[in-house]
């Protein structure tokens, strides 16, 4: 049946979930040095996977399957939706969707993963790391389709652990530390979670004052979003869902949120984790994992508690103001260059917060958009770093000078990544940038002047560091010590592929945002209407 | 659900009773059949010898010293299946009452005490499993000595287990505090020789010894208390002193008596502060024991809990809450974070896994607290609610003490693996374990993830149930009291301890993983690992229960909810 194609959001989920899980049991189960001689085959397997994964989610894109005109879906519609009962005696389901939320964000994580593959491609990692990385694609892919909160925490929980056995196993010399300080954090601000969704479920009226579909036989509720969804909408037509406890419940979803994102005072296991992962983790941590905040924050506390929302409002623009600026000014002083995109990453996903605290479609538009150009860009910037880690083996700013000499490739990627980041026109960045002064200036007015002093700082630490690695010294270069007396090398051909398609799909982005924004705006804006009723 | 009156040993009993029956005829065979041989004895005065097949040099077919275990394994597995069936397809109760009078209630078995005798015979099960590679001693002099000396050894721990058994079920069958204590205290006895059992070791003796004194001096309190609530209501039957409970005045007895009975109970879940002979006990005893502890020993522990707590100090329906409410309450909360923080700073494994099963105590108090509250609202029409809650949370309770069969006798059966090289003392033990063998350090991981309480394994769904229950039960009673200004009843209090002890313990438990997977093989132990297929096969077990219950744990849910649904008919008021 090529009509019917509901299921593919389920086989874009199982379909490498399944292939890693096969892949780590024969490596597991085979000796030493066949393992060795696995490792590329995993590596080529890993790759025709993800290749397909993205093919597939691309011709979902432009409606080649499935026939979706991705644009005009509008809030509350899904697409490609299947549903299984799983535990019915608590109203647990299996349910995967798809709409203008999630979508971009499973398209991207299908395009990382293929990328991170071949942008780490000569590195040496043994049998296990692809079979992990493409663990980790399912996993986050579980997390944006999945429509039913139980299984969306569980998918929630499981990013945690390929992750901590990428930075464990392939990281720097603080590898452990920064991974157990990254599990237990985002693990603590998830139980807090779980603890609010519990309180919520069970605040819910039950199935013998309304009706419900998916209602456990034996608490009467449901985890069906859907459900939920519903029901909290038309509460909150009339008043306030929950009203004695939505403020509580909010707030505890939010903290497992801006853990997450993360907002400036709870930001701490980021460079951490960041500065220790190998390469193919951090770009996959900042490209899609970070995003998992924000996109949680749209799916469950924003959908179900508008109120509580336009009552934190404040709060949560001083949250993602803090970030932006904190995270500029402490990229300032890094001399490590990872941590320095690790703060920036702090700052844009500041960006996206004021983006949904600014309670503007047009803001929520750009947050969105935000997440969907950062996802491009900071891969690259990571891969950069990778590449720079790999060919002059440190990280720091002022080790290697006059790059611009010996490694015109890596000079130029590094050039266009930290172009891209600070928001150049034309480059996928600076239209989410754009958008979300917009929305700002119509809500908080002259307090404009804050994020936008914060966007001149992201200029000059961006420019300091190139001005530091890849012009001065012209001809008093300065190779690190190890180096010294050997050739320096340039970026290999396979790392050459992956910036060219990441600066190709930035460019794109840049150009043509309309491809990716018309959805979410169409989005954004009839769920500012079915929250706030108008405009 | 109907209910049968049977009378004591009349021609129907042992046909009910199968499974146990068949637990005691293993007992019998185990201590007959090593000791069949060519025993002689001559007739007084004469020089002729008649065989009486007792005693003597043995037969070649039962000189094997794999023939007890094989006996015992054989009659374990066929009592968990008998048992297994009885769970899964009968729903009646079955009233044991003695000769001639009707009234005085013995044993009963229903769902519940089905489901429990399930749990523990299925732990020993993948004890004795786990034990048949364990228990080899081997004599480089002599062979025909150690051969001997390992079938009299074996036969030993294998009665040890099967009395155990038997404590076991009479602990769950009982319908009267005393029978119940005879039961706890048979099992109890087996064990305590069962953590000593490995003589040669300085550590088994001692934590051996440890474990007595202080297990027989809390059972003394607890039959303290219990002769204490026989002077009070004339009766130690369950439904009698129930029904005296309902009708108590102003007297300060029976409160003393439930005091002192609790301590009894206490110490076998190993809850704070009664929980000081557990960590050494774990650590002294060979780790297959110390998994029975964790597991079987502390479900029969809280049999005894919510057969006191729930069944008879309920309070009548909208008479406010149960007595000892705060009490459980503050010791559940002290025993978890006793238990975790204990646990994070022990090095040697079976300590932290010792003190971790503390935490797991504190968060099953945490449920009872909540299931005590059920009937407090005060408002008729809320009363179903409460009443759903509390089934919740009793199933709950029930659904992890059978999970925690998995997951925490799992890792005890992994150390045991590492114990046949020689005694697991700190963390070197299980360094580098990812390089000597894969397997077993990824099922010891999977079982640490799911002690923490990471999906989609069964821990995480008995813990969720739990947080389920506990959360219900207090937005259900909401209107009586508040928690931080929240308009929820105090016991939510509780489920947000559990969520900050979940949160600490993920530390200690991932530490586990970061030692196997990323230190080198200590110099003591870099060779390959000792064989024991039995107890592999027995972790792959655990391994397959821990993933599956987690994923497709419906089916249990559903039994556990039957047992819960007995059990709740049973608490006053219904």
């Amino acid at each position: 049946m090529l009509d019917d194609f509901d299921v593919i959001t389920l086989i874009l989920l199982l379909f490498p979930f399944l292939m890693s899980i096969v892949m780590l049991t024969i490596t597991g189960m085979v000796s030493e040095s066949s393992r060795r001689k696995l490792a590329p085959v995993w590596r080529m397997v890993s790759l025709g996977v993800s290749m397909a994964l993205f093919i597939v989610a691309s011709m979902m894109f432009t409606g080649q399957i499935g026939g979706v005109d991705w644009t005009g879906i509008g809030f509350n519609e899904y697409e490609f939706l299947y549903q299984y009962e799983w535990i019915s005696s608590l109203g647990i389901t299996w349910q995967v969707g798809l709409d203008a939320l999630s979508f971009p964000m499973v398209w991207l994580t299908t395009f990382l993963l293929p990328v991170t593959i071949i942008a780490t491609w000569d590195e040496k990692k043994g049998a296990v790391y692809h079979p992990l990385i493409l663990l980790m694609g399912a996993t986050l892919l579980g997390v944006f389709v999945s429509l039913d909160l139980f299984m969306f925490y569980i998918f929630w929980e499981l990013t945690l652990i390929p992750m901590f056995f990428l930075i464990l196993k392939w990281g720097g010399k603080d590898r452990k530390y920064a991974s157990q300080k990254f599990f237990i954090y985002t693990f603590t601000a998830s139980v807090i979670m779980l603890l609010g969704l519990i309180t919520m479920y069970f605040s819910m009226p039950s199935n013998t004052e309304i009706a419900m579909d998916n209602a456990g036989e034996y608490t009467g509720r449901t985890f069906d979003l859907l459900e939920i969804t519903s029901i909290a909408q038309s509460v909150n037509a009339g008043g306030i869902w929950l009203e004695n406890l939505h403020l509580i419940i909010f707030a505890m979803l939010m903290i497992g949120f801006l853990v997450k994102l993360p907002a400036a005072p709870f930001h701490t296991w980021l460079p951490d984790a960041h500065v220790q992962a190998p390469t193919g983790g951090s770009m996959l941590l900042a490209g899609v994992m970070l995003k998992m905040g924000a996109y949680g924050m749209f799916r469950i506390p924003a959908t179900l508690f508008p109120h509580a929302l336009e009552h934190f409002q404040f709060i949560l623009m001083l949250f993602g103001f803090v970030s932006l600026v904190y995270g500029a000014i402490v990229c300032l002083g890094q001399t490590n260059l990872k941590k320095m995109v690790a703060y920036s990453s702090v700052s844009h996903m500041g960006v996206i917060l004021l983006g949904i605290a600014s309670m503007q479609p047009i803001g929520w538009a750009a947050a969105l958009f935000m997440m969907f150009a950062h996802g491009i860009i900071s891969p690259m910037l990571f891969a950069v770093c990778g590449a720079f880690k790999h060919h002059y083996h440190s990280m720091e700013i002022g080790a290697m000078r006059g790059m611009a000499k010996h490694s015109p490739w890596l000079a130029t990627s590094m050039m266009f990544g930290w172009m891209a980041s600070l928001g150049l026109p034309l480059l996928a960045g600076f239209v989410a940038e754009f958008l979300l002064l917009i929305a700002y200036w119509h809500e908080f007015g002259w307090w404009i002047l804050g994020p936008g002093l914060a966007l001149a700082i992201t200029a000059a630490y961006y420019l300091w560091s190139m001005q530091r690695t890849i012009f001065e010294g012209g001809e008093e270069t300065q190779p690190p010590k190890e180096m010294e007396g050997k050739p320096i090398p340039d970026i290999s051909d396979m790392e050459k592929v992956a910036m060219l398609i990441l600066a190709g799909f930035t460019i794109l982005f840049g150009i043509f945002p309309a491809i990716a924004l018309d959805m979410m705006s169409d989005w954004t804006v009839t769920m500012f209407q079915t929250l706030f009723g108008g405009a | 659900m109907t209910q049968r009156l049977v009378e004591a040993f009349d021609a129907n009993f042992f046909s009910l009773f199968t499974a146990e029956v068949t637990l005691f005829i293993g007992l019998i065979l185990l201590i007959l059949i090593p000791n069949l041989g060519k025993g002689t004895f001559r007739l007084p005065g004469t020089q002729a010898r008649i065989p009486w097949f007792l005693g003597g040099q043995r037969y070649e077919w039962n000189a094997n010293p794999r023939l007890p275990s094989l006996i015992a394994l054989l009659i374990m597995v066929s009592a968990t299946i008998q048992m297994g069936m009885r769970v899964f397809s009968e729903n009646d109760a079955i009233l044991v009452h003695a000769t001639g009078d009707a009234s005085v209630r013995i044993l009963s078995a229903n769902p519940f005490s089905n489901l429990m005798e399930f749990f523990f015979f299925l732990a020993l099960t993948l004890v004795i499993l786990a034990s048949i590679n364990r228990l080899d001693v081997k004599n480089p002099k002599d062979k025909s000595i150690s051969t001997l000396y390992n079938n009299r050894r074996q036969a030993d721990f294998y009665i040890l287990i099967l009395t155990c058994a038997l404590g076991m079920s009479v602990v769950a069958l009982a319908e009267n505090l005393f029978v119940l204590f005879v039961g706890l205290e048979l099992a109890s006895f087996s064990t305590y020789i069962l953590v000593a059992f490995n003589k040669e070791s300085k550590a088994g003796s001692e934590s051996g010894m440890k474990y007595f004194i202080v297990g027989s001096a809390a059972s003394g309190v607890g039959l303290y208390g219990l002769s204490l609530l026989y002077l009070w209501s004339g009766s130690l039957q369950i439904d009698i002193l129930a029904e005296a409970w309902a009708g108590i005045g102003q007297e300060t007895l029976p409160y003393v008596a439930l005091g002192l009975v609790l301590v009894g109970f206490g110490f076998k879940i190993s809850a704070a502060p009664f929980h000081f002979a557990a960590p050494d006990a774990y650590a002294g005893a060979p780790s297959t024991i110390s998994g029975l502890l964790a597991t079987a020993s502390k479900a029969m522990g809280m049999i005894g809990i919510i057969k006191i707590l729930l069944v008879i100090t309920q309070p009548e329906a909208l008479e406010g809450s149960a007595i000892w409410l705060w009490t459980i309450a503050l010791l559940s909360v002290i025993t978890m974070f006793w238990g975790n923080l204990a646990a994070l700073g022990s090095d040697n494994p079976k300590r932290m896994l010792a003190y971790s099963s503390v935490a797991h105590a504190g968060y099953m108090l945490a449920a009872i607290t909540a299931a005590g509250l059920w009937n407090i609202s005060g408002d008729v029409s809320a009363q179903d609610d409460a009443i759903q809650a509390s089934r919740t949370v009793l199933a709950a309770i029930l659904f992890h003490l059978g999970v925690l069969i998995a997951f925490k006798l799992g890792a005890f059966l992994v150390l045991s693996v590492l114990e046949m090289e020689s005694d697991v003392k700190s963390s070197d033990a299980i360094a580098g374990l990812a390089k000597r063998s894969p397997m077993l350090a990824v099922a010891m991981f999977i079982f640490m993830l799911s002690l923490a309480g990471v999906p989609p394994l069964s821990g995480f769904l008995s813990k969720l149930l739990v947080l389920l229950g506990i959360i219900k039960v207090a937005i259900a009673n909401s209107a009586s009291s508040s928690f931080l200004g929240m308009d929820v009843h105090w016991v939510w209090g509780l489920a947000l301890a559990m969520g900050v002890n979940s949160a600490i313990s993920v530390y200690y438990y991932l530490r586990v993983g970061v030692v196997m997977f990323f230190h080198e093989p200590v110099e003591s132990r870099q060779g390959p690992l000792p064989r024991g297929s039995m107890i592999r096969i027995s972790i792959a077990i655990c391994v397959i229960l821990t993933v599956g219950l987690g994923v497709a744990g419906e089916f249990l849910l559903d039994v556990c909810r039957s047992a819960a649904d007995y059990l709740m008919p049973m608490m006053r008021g219904l």
